[in-house]
C-alpha cells in the first residue's frame, strides 16, 4: 500500500512534554503543537511549584520572609535576598555600612557565577556535551564552599539582610576568594575550548530560537536574552543600585538574537562578573557590616547581654517585626536570568500588605512560542535552556 | 527624561485625567482615571518611548470604595527611565493591555488567576498557575492561608488520592 | 563433613537466594531525575564531579520504568500529586521512595494554600531527609542506609 494524498500527512499532531521530563529544567509542561516534526505551537502549562509564597508574604514580618526569597530562584538565593532587602530598605531609607555594600557585591556576583555555571551544565548536557557539566559542576562546588565558610549553608543562605549583611565573612573567606578569582578566567576558557568553536554546539545553536530587538522589547524579556537579541540594557549600569556605580566593566550584548547570542553573553558575563569580584576585593574596606539604625536593625548578642534595651528591641523586632511607613516600595536588580524586582505595598503594618515578585523567568517564559515556531522539536530542548529558567521563580 | 514634565506633558494630552503624581520612597507614581487608561498607557508607549512592560500588580482593598488597584510598571529602554501608572477600580474588570504590550498576556493572566481581576478583551484568560478546579483567588484578603479544603474537589487522573492534612 | 562437601569446581560462591538478589538490588539502584524544587540541585550536585554517586552504583535514569528507585527532591503541591504519584504507579517493583528535604517530608515552610504537607499522602515514603536542602552527604546517607534496608529483605522467605 502506497502513500498517497489522502492519507492527511500535514494533520497536526499535539504531543505533551513534562512536567516530569529531564531537560524542562525543573516541573515545566510543555503542549507542543507539531506538524511533522516542527513545531507550529507551543503552550507552557506551569504552575506545578505554585507554593503561594505572595500570600505567605502577607502573612510575615518583614524580616521572616527573607528565608523564602531564598527558594525563589533557588540559583542564585543571595541576588533575591538583595532584591528583596533593597525593596524594604526603600522604605527606611538607611545607610548601609560600605562594608557590607562591597560583600553584597561580592555574594550578588558568586551567585551569578553560581547560576550561570549550571547553566552551561545543564544547557550543555540537554544539548550533548556531558564533559561540560562535570567542569561546571567542579568550580560551582568552589563557590558552594565559599558560601558555606561564610553562611554556614550552600545554596540558601538568607545572608543579606535588611541594612546590611548578617555577620561578617571569616578571613578564609576572602583567601579562598583570591584564589576562586585568579583561577576562574583560565577555567571559563576551558568550557569555551570545548564549545565556542564546537561545530556540533554551532549546528544546534545558531539560528535556532530566534527573538527579534523588537519583540523581545515587546514581551518585557530581559537579562542574557533581551542582550542576546541586540538591547543593550543592563540594570546594574543603567538603575544602579547598592555601589555597583563605582566598578568598571563592560555590559555583554550580542547582535545573533538566537541560543549562541545567549551563550556568549552569559560566557561574557561571567568574566565580567569576575572583574568585578577582582575590583571589589580591592576596594574592601573594614568596618561594620550591620547598620545601626535602630528602626531595622536586630541588636547583635553581645549587645543583648549587656543591655536592657537592646534586649527589649531585638525581642521586639524578633516577635513583631518593624512596621514600613504606608506606601509602596519597588526595588530591582539585574539577577542573573534578568530583572527581579519585588513590589511591595504597605498598609504601615510591619507585615506586607501586598507583595509582587516580578521574576524574570516568569515573564521570558511568556516569549517561548515565539522563540520556537518553525523549529525541530528536537530544538525545543535547546531552547527551553536557552532561556535558563527556574520554576521556583516563575511558580512562587 | 524629567517625571515633572513627563506629568505635566501626559496632563496636557489628557486634561484632567491624571488624578494625582506623586515620588515616594523612590517610586514615581501617576494615578490616572480609570475611563482613560488605556489611551494614557498606549500613548506612554507609543508617544514617550514607555516600551518595555515590566510587571502588572494588582492588589485587593477589601474594605475600600474602589476594590483593586491594578499598578503598571513602565520601563524606557532609550532613557532608562521608570514609572509607575496606578488605576484604581470598583468592580474586578478591567480592559487588558495585550494590544499594546504582547508580555502582558503572561501578567494580566497570572493577576487573574491569584487576585481574581477579570481583564476584558485578553485572547485567552484562562487560570495560569493554579489547576481549574481551584475555587476563589488566593491573593484576596478574604482567602485563607492555609485554604487546602479545594484538594479534594476532583481526583483528575483517577488516581484514589484522598488528602487529609 | 556433609553431601555437598567438594564437589564444585573452582569459583564457586554458595549464598542463599535472598542474599544474592539483594545484593544484586542494593548494588544498582537506579534512581529516577524527579527533581521538583531547590533539593533538585543538590540531587544533581550529589551526582556531579564532586560528589559522584555513581561510586555506588547509582545512575540516574530518565524514566520511571527503568528506575526502582524515586527521590522526592523538592516541594510537592497539589497540581503536581497526580503526576508523582503516577511517575510512582509507573515504576516497576520493587521500588523505593526517598523523601528529600523538608518540602517532600511535611511541606515545611511552605505551609499553604497548594502544598501538600507530606509525600506520604501520596506514595509510600521509606526515608526522609531534613534540611532545607539537605546536603548531597545527606543524600549519600540515607542512601546508604537504604542498601542497609534492603539488606535484610525477605524476598523469597516467608
Amino acid at each position: 500500500m502506497s502513500i498517497s494524498a489522502k492519507d492527511n500527512l500535514s494533520e497536526i499532531i499535539t504531543v505533551n512534554m513534562g512536567p516530569q521530563h529531564p531537560s524542562t529544567h525543573g516541573v515545566l509542561r510543555l503542549v507542543v503543537d507539531l506538524d511533522g516534526e516542527t513545531i507550529v505551537g507551543v503552550r507552557p502549562d506551569i504552575g506545578f511549584l505554585h507554593r503561594g509564597v505572595e500570600k505567605l508574604a502577607e502573612h510575615r514580618t518583614y524580616h521572616q520572609f527573607i528565608p523564602l526569597t531564598d527558594r525563589l530562584d533557588y540559583l542564585s538565593p543571595l541576588s533575591n535576598n538583595l532584591a528583596y532587602c533593597l525593596a524594604v530598605e526603600k522604605f527606611f531609607n538607611v545607610k548601609i555600612p560600605e562594608r557590607a555594600e562591597y560583600l553584597r557585591v561580592i555574594f550578588a556576583e558568586l551567585a551569578r557565577c553560581a547560576s550561570h555555571l549550571l547553566w552551561i551544565a545543564t544547557h550543555a548536557l540537554d544539548i550533548g556535551a556531558m564533559t561540560v557539566f562535570l567542569y561546571a559542576f567542579r568550580e560551582r562546588e568552589l563557590i558552594l564552599d565559599m558560601f558555606e565558610i561564610a553562611t554556614g549553608q550552600r545554596m540558601t543562605s538568607s545572608w543579606i539582610r535588611v541594612g546590611g549583611i548578617r555577620e561578617d565573612v571569616p578571613p578564609l573567606f576572602i583567601e579562598r576568594l583570591k584564589e576562586f578569582v585568579n583561577i576562574f578566567d583560565e577555567r571559563i576558557n576551558t568550557y569555551e575550548r570545548l564549545l565556542t568553536k564546537n561545530r556540533i554546539w554551532l549546528k544546534r545553536t545558531v539560528g535556532v530560537g530566534k527573538i527579534s530587538r523588537e519583540d523581545a522589547i515587546d514581551y518585557g524579556v530581559s537579562g542574557p536574552i533581551m542582550r542576546g537579541s541586540g538591547v543593550n540594557f543592563d540594570l546594574r549600569r543603567d538603575e544602579p543600585y547598592g555601589i555597583y556605580d563605582r566598578f568598571n566593566f563592560e555590559v555583554a550584548v550580542e547582535d545573533g538574537c538566537d541560543i549562541y547570542a545567549r551563550y556568549l553573553v552569559r560566557v561574557k558575563e561571567m568574566r565580567e562578573a569576575n572583574k568585578i569580584l577582582k575590583q571589589a576585593l580591592e576596594q574592601l574596606p573594614e568596618g561594620p557590616v550591620m547598620t545601626d539604625d535602630p528602626r531595622v536593625q536586630i541588636p547583635p548578642h553581645e549587645e543583648v547581654y549587656e543591655k536592657m534595651e537592646a534586649l527589649i528591641r531585638r525581642f521586639y523586632i524578633i516577635t513583631k517585626g518593624f512596621a514600613a511607613p504606608k506606601g509602596e516600595a519597588y526595588a530591582c536588580v539585574e539577577a542573573p536570568k534578568g530583572e527581579l524586582g519585588f513590589y511591595i505595598v504597605s498598609d504601615g503594618d510591619s507585615k506586607p500588605y501586598r507583595l509582587k515578585i516580578r521574576a524574570p523567568s516568569f515573564v521570558n517564559l511568556g516569549a517561548l512560542e515565539t522563540m520556537a515556531k518553525g523549529h525541530m522539536v528536537a530544538d525545543l530542548v535547546g531552547i527551553i535552556g536557552s532561556i535558563d529558567i527556574v520554576l521556583g521563580e516563575i511558580d512562587r | 527624561m524629567n517625571f515633572v514634565e513627563l506629568v505635566n506633558k501626559v496632563n496636557e494630552k489628557f486634561p484632567g485625567k491624571v488624578i494625582n503624581s506623586y515620588e515616594k520612597f523612590g517610586s514615581r507614581f501617576i494615578v490616572v482615571d480609570r475611563g482613560s487608561f488605556k489611551d494614557i498607557l498606549r500613548s506612554l508607549k507609543y508617544d514617550f518611548g514607555f516600551d518595555y512592560l515590566v510587571d502588572i500588580v494588582a492588589t485587593h482593598w477589601p474594605k475600600r470604595k474602589e476594590k483593586f488597584d491594578v499598578v503598571y510598571n513602565l520601563f524606557t529602554v532609550k532613557d532608562k527611565f521608570r514609572i509607575f501608572v496606578k488605576v484604581a477600580i470598583e468592580d474586578d474588570k478591567i480592559e487588558s493591555v495585550v494590544d499594546i504590550w504582547k508580555g502582558a498576556n503572561f501578567l494580566e493572566r497570572e493577576q487573574y488567576d491569584l487576585v481574581g481581576v477579570k481583564f476584558e478583551g485578553h485572547p485567552d484568560l484562562r487560570r495560569i498557575l493554579l489547576p481549574e478546579f481551584f475555587d476563589g483567588h488566593p491573593l484576596r484578603k478574604d482567602y485563607p492561608l492555609k485554604g487546602r479544603k479545594w484538594f479534594n474537589n476532583a481526583d483528575e487522573q483517577n488516581l484514589g488520592l484522598k488528602f487529609s492534612r | 563433613m556433609g553431601l555437598m562437601e567438594h564437589k564444585f569446581s573452582d569459583n564457586i560462591i554458595t549464598a542463599t537466594v535472598d542474599g544474592v538478589i539483594n545484593w544484586a538490588r542494593r548494588s544498582s539502584l537506579w534512581p529516577v531525575t524527579f527533581g521538583l524544587a531547590c533539593c533538585a540541585i543538590e540531587m544533581m550536585a550529589a551526582g556531579a564531579s564532586k560528589y559522584d554517586l555513581d561510586r555506588l552504583g547509582i545512575i540516574f535514569r530518565a524514566t520511571p520504568r527503568q528506575a526502582d528507585l524515586m527521590i522526592v527532591a523538592g516541594t510537592v503541591t497539589r497540581k503536581m500529586a497526580p503526576v508523582v504519584r503516577k511517575v510512582y504507579d509507573q515504576m516497576p517493583d520493587p521500588k523505593w521512595v526517598i523523601a528529600m528535604g523538608s518540602c517532600a517530608t511535611s511541606g515545611g515552610i511552605f505551609d499553604t494554600y497548594s502544598t501538600v504537607q507530606g509525600v506520604d499522602e501520596i506514595v509510600p515514603v521509606d526515608f526522609y531527609i531534613p534540611g532545607c536542602p539537605p546536603r548531597p552527604e545527606a543524600l549519600f546517607d540515607a542512601l546508604v542506609a537504604l542498601q542497609e534496608k534492603i539488606k535484610s529483605d525477605k524476598v523469597l522467605r516467608k
